[in-house]
């Protein structure tokens, strides 16, 4: 790789950075930042920056990458390159795969699988055995293993004494706890929130509050034993947002994310049975939706995470209650989020920034990668105000569950840099 | 043989699928076709050639005898072959998916299909993969139009108008798909439209209609001009939302009381009823009570459904 982007906007928040300056990548290395025109080979590809960012790497810290046991949906290779595809380079994939993510073996075989690759891979780890709820899984040796957080995801821990064993047995590590919270036995059989449109269509809800009983039950838990680090995966209800916002009030160390969907579309995109609209949480209300983005404009929301799910055609092209929750999201995250949170002015380039991949990485006490000379080049770049029409045709995920297809998006991924890697987006 | 004049009137739907999707003159093209089977006779000494030449598939993916029967001797009366179809003796008990059935059916040459599913939205999922008129005929929790239509039909005849009416839906509101079908189509109709039941049965947000909640059997006699009193599933008190049948019966059930309070009442029940919890038997077979009516007006409704649908299908 030997490639020179001129005048390009550069934002790295963590070093205070937002000016347009030349970068100079080579041989695995950044030779140049800053204001000059440095010396540069013919064989260099040279790009004008002029209407392109430079961020470190996105980082999405809430993918399936459906790998082992669910290959017919996604892989570790094709979940990566449509991270890549997406402006990611690093993911962290959840753990509820077949065999789920419970045992060191499995930790070495999703590395051994992801090795060479652009995109790095960090695995989540499950909090109990084979994610039933029962009996915690072995935290210690999974941390060892490279496991950088725990969580049951897809499931909840229902447990409140298991989820108290979990915090207090890496209490010692101070390992971060995320939950997919949901409160089972209020949402059986679920198959959209529970509100005026789940009446009208007749379809069983799952209400707002089966989220936050769980929100709220962890948050006294992680501060009862000893203020432990906790993670509320995925959040989508204004109560969420209000429990998440009095924690750090009160300084305790809580986290959370929400995905893409959930500050884009509410519960009306279900009629008409659009299974590509069924996800886990469901799809909530506009007052949801505006509650959460004042929670990522206020700080309350620390990152946005895609929970990229993947699902054959054959589970998404059924009777909606049959079919399977969840979308692919690592392609759209970021057009999403400059049109409908940057150009929307919700929030600042730089913040948005900071949520895609400065701040998952502070979560999950990751390096964050630095745009300055003699640095490996960790970087994303994207066109913050090229319009163009989502066409999954051009997904390199397997596959194309997504209510996104064919809306029209500003701001794109150009080019995804990462261990000594460059990916030209597809799209 | 003999025929009607069926060009009087346009229904401008392929399928119907809701009863939100029809208009108030909608409603009464389909009414007024049904009176008109009705007072043409709609016996077995009466067929019309409506449907002559065309397929009718009844496919009850979800258990049904008497929606089947009326749907399937409406569609005889019209012309129709009829293909019958039900899940148990199907396919879909190895595994195929629905739309796998649709496919293979549809390639047999059918022209309209008449479909009971127990999943909200299968019906429209159907329409979406196949070139056929679709009548949704029960699904899930969602619609049941002809239903709510037969019961339109029947207030229709003993009212005259339903503007202004007051009309309550008794029972297990959240999970029916009759409630939904009526209370659409009598709000269309300006009727004012009651809900009695206890919480648990009742939807979290229904601000869609607008809805009198009433608090007992007594209040909603007193309220009402007619009660829609829906069946009431002994798999309800299974899974904890009643606690009993006695106690339902006791804040909920029709009793002959509150017939003796209010004698021009109007009775109607979907059925199959449950003696003694919804209402009890002298109620069920008072002069007030229109269930049998329901059941005739349902042979005529789904006729004029189904004669409404294929002229559609031959102006294409």
């Amino acid at each position: 790789m030997n490639i020179y982007f001129s005048n390009i906007r550069v934002i790295s928040p963590i070093q205070n950075i937002d000016e347009r300056l030349n970068i100079h990548i080579q041989e695995g290395l950044i030779q140049y930042v800053g204001k000059y025109t440095p010396t540069i080979s013919d064989k260099t590809r040279i790009i004008s920056g002029s209407d392109l960012v430079c961020s470190p790497g996105l980082f999405d810290m809430h993918v399936h990458l459906r790998e082992p046991g669910h290959e017919y949906k996604e892989t570790i290779q094709t979940g990566t390159l449509a991270a890549a595809n997406g402006g990611f380079t690093g993911v962290v994939c959840m753990p509820n795969t077949s065999p789920a993510v419970d045992s060191v073996a499995v930790i070495e075989y999703i590395k051994s699988r992801s090795k060479g690759n652009l995109v790095d891979v960090f695995p989540c780890a499950t909090m109990t055995k084979s994610r039933e709820g029962k009996d915690l899984a072995p935290l210690l040796s999974l941390i060892e293993a490279g496991a950088v957080m725990f969580s049951d995801d897809g499931s909840c821990l229902e447990s409140a004494e298991m989820m108290r064993r979990a915090f207090d047995y890496t209490a010692q590590w101070d390992a971060l706890l995320t939950q997919h919270c949901e409160e089972h036995s209020m949402t059986r059989n679920f198959a959209m929130n529970e509100g005026k449109v789940s009446t009208e269509l007749g379809l069983k809800g799952y209400p707002t509050v089966a989220e936050d009983v769980i929100i709220a039950r962890d948050i006294l838990l992680a501060e009862y034993c000893g203020n432990r680090r906790y993670h509320a995966a995925h959040i989508s209800t204004k109560g969420a947002v209000r429990l998440v916002r009095e924690a750090k009030k009160r300084g305790q160390r809580v986290s959370c994310e929400v995905t893409p969907h959930h500050f884009v579309l509410t519960d009306e995109s279900v009629r008409g049975y659009n299974t590509n609209a069924k996800m886990n949480p469901p799809l909530r209300t506009i007052e949801d939706v505006e509650a959460i983005i004042e929670g990522l404009a206020d700080g309350t929301i620390d990152c946005i995470a895609t929970d990229h799910a993947p699902h054959a055609i054959h589970e998404k092209q059924c009777e909606f209650s049959n079919a399977a929750n969840g979308i692919t999201g690592l392609e759209t995250a970021l057009g999403l989020g400059l049109t409908y949170l940057v150009h929307s002015k919700k929030l600042t380039l730089n913040q948005f920034i900071e949520k895609m991949s400065v701040n998952p990485r502070k979560i999950l006490q990751i390096p964050q990668p630095i745009i300055s000379v003699g640095e490996i080049p960790n970087l994303t770049i994207f066109a913050p105000d090229e319009q163009w029409t989502v066409n999954l045709e051009l997904s390199c995920s397997m596959s194309k569950n997504s209510p996104f297809q064919g809306i029209i998006l500003t701001g794109k991924p150009k080019f995804t840099i990462n261990n000594n890697q460059i990916f030209s987006s597809k799209f | 043989m003999l025929s009607l004049n069926s060009m009087t009137n346009i229904f401008p739907h392929k399928h119907l699928l809701s009863s939100s999707q029809l208009s108030r003159s909608d409603i009464l093209t389909i009414t007024s076709r049904a009176n008109e089977f009705i007072s043409n006779g709609i016996s077995a000494a009466h067929r019309y050639d409506l449907l002559r030449g065309k397929t009718v598939v009844s496919a009850f993916f979800e258990g049904s005898t008497r929606t089947k029967l009326s749907f399937e001797l409406a569609a005889r009366r019209l012309g129709a072959d009829v293909l019958s179809f039900t899940a148990s003796a199907s396919s879909l008990s190895k595994g195929e998916s629905l739309i796998d059935t649709l496919n293979t059916i549809d390639a047999m040459g059918v022209d309209i299909w008449l479909v009971r599913h127990s999943h909200s939205g299968a019906v429209e999922l159907m329409s979406n993969f196949s070139h056929c008129a679709f009548l949704n005929a029960g699904d899930g929790q969602h619609q049941h139009p002809t239903q709510g239509l037969l019961d339109i039909l029947t207030m229709l005849q003993h009212f005259g108008e339903l503007d202004g009416k007051n009309i309550c839906i008794v029972g297990d509101i959240l999970h029916s798909r009759v409630a939904r079908s009526t209370a659409t189509l009598l709000q269309t109709l300006g009727a004012n439209v009651g809900f009695l039941a206890p919480g648990t049965l009742l939807p979290h947000d229904y601000s869609h209609w607008n809805i009198t909640l009433l608090k007992t059997i007594d209040a909603a006699v007193e309220w009402a001009d007619g009660l829609n009193i829906l069946r009431i599933q002994r798999e309800r008190m299974e899974g904890g939302l009643l606690p009993s049948l006695e106690e339902y019966s006791q804040f909920y059930g029709v009793k002959m009381i509150h017939l003796q309070s209010k004698p021009n009442l109007l009775i109607m029940h979907p059925g199959p009823v449950n003696y003694g919890v919804e209402i009890d038997h002298d109620v069920a077979h008072a002069t007030q009570s229109l269930i049998q009516k329901q059941v005739t007006n349902g042979v005529a409704i789904r006729m004029a459904v189904m004669a409404l649908l294929a002229e559609n299908f031959d102006r294409k």
